[in-house]
């Protein structure tokens, strides 16, 4: 038998040990990307990371898999985060640190490398004509940036209403400023006091004479998903579509666990492939 | 790199290195669609396990499925599936096209369907092997798994056996009191070869509620933090008897594929692991090489046992 090596090495996994020459070159789905820009925003922090790729297929409402690079095991899996905005190479994602993944995500300083898979699932269908109505949630919001950016550039009317629990998360408002957004906190710290839900119903009217029906676009809480739904589906006006963009535990983000699953009409659907963005009719409430 | 032997054979099966994948942890058809490179033709692994079926398709447990615990994932999946007739008929024919030899994991809730499922595929010219996941709720014990009993476990073993001739895995739960005995059910049944470890039973609860975080309550523990655990029965089930045994539990690194090799495995299976990186496994093969030939090891077969001593 040979002698050990003099130095011991760190028993890392197959990227970093490419650093050290013991990985046979092959094709990589993650990418390793440089944080470039990491600030608070209230409650939440806004990390930018460099990913020409990403940034190139991006469509709003689609979610990224992302960790920490390098060989520690714990945290051990990555955490689907929404995309929140893209640059021309830059990708934005808004965190909201709950627990331990969030919570060293939320940590990465300028110049740390982050594992990221992506871009994953199925986003917003923009398909539609007719006003936009944009519900946001607590760190619901996120995704809707790119989301409001995109219907702009189509040159949808839109209103977009969003819901924090105080005056710390609703600073992530801030980051809407290019668009016309009305703001609701639960202890009426921040604009109006109450719920996303109450001003919605007066969203749904029917449209004039010839017009498509309005459209629902959410993210947020489970709770506020369900009440969007239910308020779209009894408003009476036909023809509006209401779609929902769900956040589940997921562990592979491509549709190979099945961990992500959320009940639908005709049995559980996987939010990482189906979803996360879902037709409200098409979701068991 | 010149002089070394990767390859290793389970059977008349050969495997062009000895990392494979772990049922239930990667979907080939599904990520194919995702990921960049064609899967396909190059699949990382050498071989190929899809998610176990079972007779009737499973809706599965009620979620959350899915909880991180330090360095470690509990799920609860409760072996979601289409049924092995709608996998036959959807996925078999699109799996033909891979370039790895395929084994396929079936499980049952009565011991007399693993005779059935294998049954099913014996003739099936797609299919180079069959893994009895014995680790599904039984009907027969009460809901518990039939691969806690080494009598049924037998039993399921000799109904699969007479059912084929092809290369029969029986794949052991770590969550019993003496898995060497279970191995030797099985490898008396019938089995040609057995894989371990499947998860370790786990539960989280939510630091909040203090309720259980799986919707099912509890769940099966996999990754780096069972590794210990899944060494020892490798160790122990390949000193004990003399059929191949497939290594896996928390399999992450380079290293830790040498260490199941070396504890008797004569191949090791990822799951957990290509998580955080679907295409891990493929990069690992390099460093496999390097590994050995720092320690003066030419071929997988010299590494295989290496600490019995
Ligand atoms: C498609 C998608 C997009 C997402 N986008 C964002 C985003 O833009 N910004 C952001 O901050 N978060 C987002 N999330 C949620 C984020 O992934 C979770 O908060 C994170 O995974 C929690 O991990 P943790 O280790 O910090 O928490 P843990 O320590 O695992 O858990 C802390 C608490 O959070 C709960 N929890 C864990 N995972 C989730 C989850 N996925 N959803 C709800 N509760 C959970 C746990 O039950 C526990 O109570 C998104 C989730 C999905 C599925
Ligand atoms: C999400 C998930 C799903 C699994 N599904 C199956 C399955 O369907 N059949 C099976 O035999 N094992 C299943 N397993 C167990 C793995 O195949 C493997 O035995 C176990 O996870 C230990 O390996 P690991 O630590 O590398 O993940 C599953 C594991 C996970 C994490
Ligand atoms: S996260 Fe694995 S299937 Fe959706």
């Amino acid at each position: 038998m040979a002698a050990r090596p003099a130095q011991p090495r760190p028993a890392g996994d197959g990227k970093e040990d490419a650093v050290k020459g013991r990985e046979a070159p092959g094709p990589a789905a993650l990418h390793d990307c440089r944080v470039v820009e990491s600030r608070p925003v209230g409650a939440y922090r806004l990390i930018s990371f460099v990913c020409r790729e990403i940034a190139a297929a991006a469509r709003p409402g689609q979610f990224v898999m992302v960790r920490e690079s390098g060989p520690a095991l714990d945290p051990l899996l990555p955490r689907p985060m929404g995309i929140h905005d893209i640059g021309s190479d830059l990708i934005s994602i808004l965190i909201e640190p709950v627990g331990k993944g969030s919570g060293r995500l939320a940590a990465s300083k300028v110049g740390d490398r982050l594992a990221v898979l992506g871009p994953l699932g199925r986003g917003f269908d923009l398909q539609k004509k007719g006003q936009a109505v944009i519900v946001g949630g607590g760190i619901g919001v996120s995704p809707l940036k790119l989301l409001a950016r995109a219907l702009a550039e189509r040159g949808r009317s839109m209103r977009l209403i969003l819901g924090f629990k105080s005056r710390d998360q609703a600073a992530s408002a801030g980051l809407f400023r290019d668009f016309d957004g009305e703001v609701f906190t639960e202890d009426g710290s921040v604009g109006s006091r109450g719920l996303v839900s109450e001003p919605l119903p007066g969203c749904l009217l029917p449209p004039p004479e010839g017009e498509p029906a309005p459209e629902v676009f959410a993210c947020g809480p489970g709770p506020m998903l369900s009440a969007v739904a239910r308020i779209s589906s009894e408003c009476g006006v036909p023809g509006v579509r209401t779609q929902v963009s769900v956040a589940t535990h997921m562990a592979c983000g491509v549709g190979s666990c099945q961990g992500c699953v959320v009940a639908a009409a005709g049995g559980y659907v996987k939010a990482c492939t189906e979803g996360p963005v879902f037709d409200a009719e098409e979701l068991k409430w | 790199m010149a002089g070394m032997d990767l390859t290793t054979r389970l059977g008349a099966i050969e495997l062009r290195h000895p990392i494979m994948n772990a049922s239930g942890t990667f979907d080939v058809l599904e990520a194919d669609a995702v990921l960049q490179p064609d899967l396909l033709a190059g699949f990382p692994f050498s071989a190929y396990v899809p998610k176990t079926v079972t007779l009737k398709p499973r809706e599965g447990n009620v979620p959350p499925r899915l909880y991180e615990t330090a360095a470690g994932l509990l799920n609860s999946i409760g072996l979601a599936n289409k049924g092995i007739e709608a996998f036959m008929e959807e996925d078999l024919p699109r799996l033909a096209a891979l370039k790895a030899p395929l084994i396929v994991s079936v499980a049952g809730e009565r011991t007399a369907d693993y005779g059935v499922c294998a049954g099913m595929l014996a003739d099936r010219s797609e299919v180079a092997a069959v893994e009895l996941n014995v680790s599904c709720p039984n009907v027969e014990l009460d809901g518990r798994a039939l691969g806690c009993d080494p009598d049924r476990t037998r039993r399921a073993t000799e109904e699969a056996r007479q059912a084929t001739s092809k290369f029969l895995i029986v794949k052991l739960t770590p969550n019993v009191t003496d898995i060497v005995a279970l191995a030797r059910a099985a490898v008396d049944g019938g089995a040609d070869c057995v894989s371990a470890i499947n998860t370790v039973h786990g539960m989280a609860l939510d630091p909040w509620t203090l309720r259980p975080v799986l919707g099912h309550g509890s769940g099966g523990l996999s990754g780096p933090a069972i590794k210990p655990v899944a060494l020892r029965a490798v160790y122990l089930v390949s000193r004990g008897l003399d059929v191949p045994v497939i290594g896996m539990g928390g399999v992450t690194t380079a290293q830790d594929v040498l260490e199941f090799m070396a504890a008797g495995a004569t191949a090791v299976a990822m799951g957990t692991a290509s998580f955080r990186d679907p295409l891990l496994a493929g990069r690992l093969v390099g460093g496999l090489e390097t590994l050995m030939k720092e320690r003066g090891i030419s071929s997988a077969a010299g590494l295989t046992g290496r600490s019995h001593g």
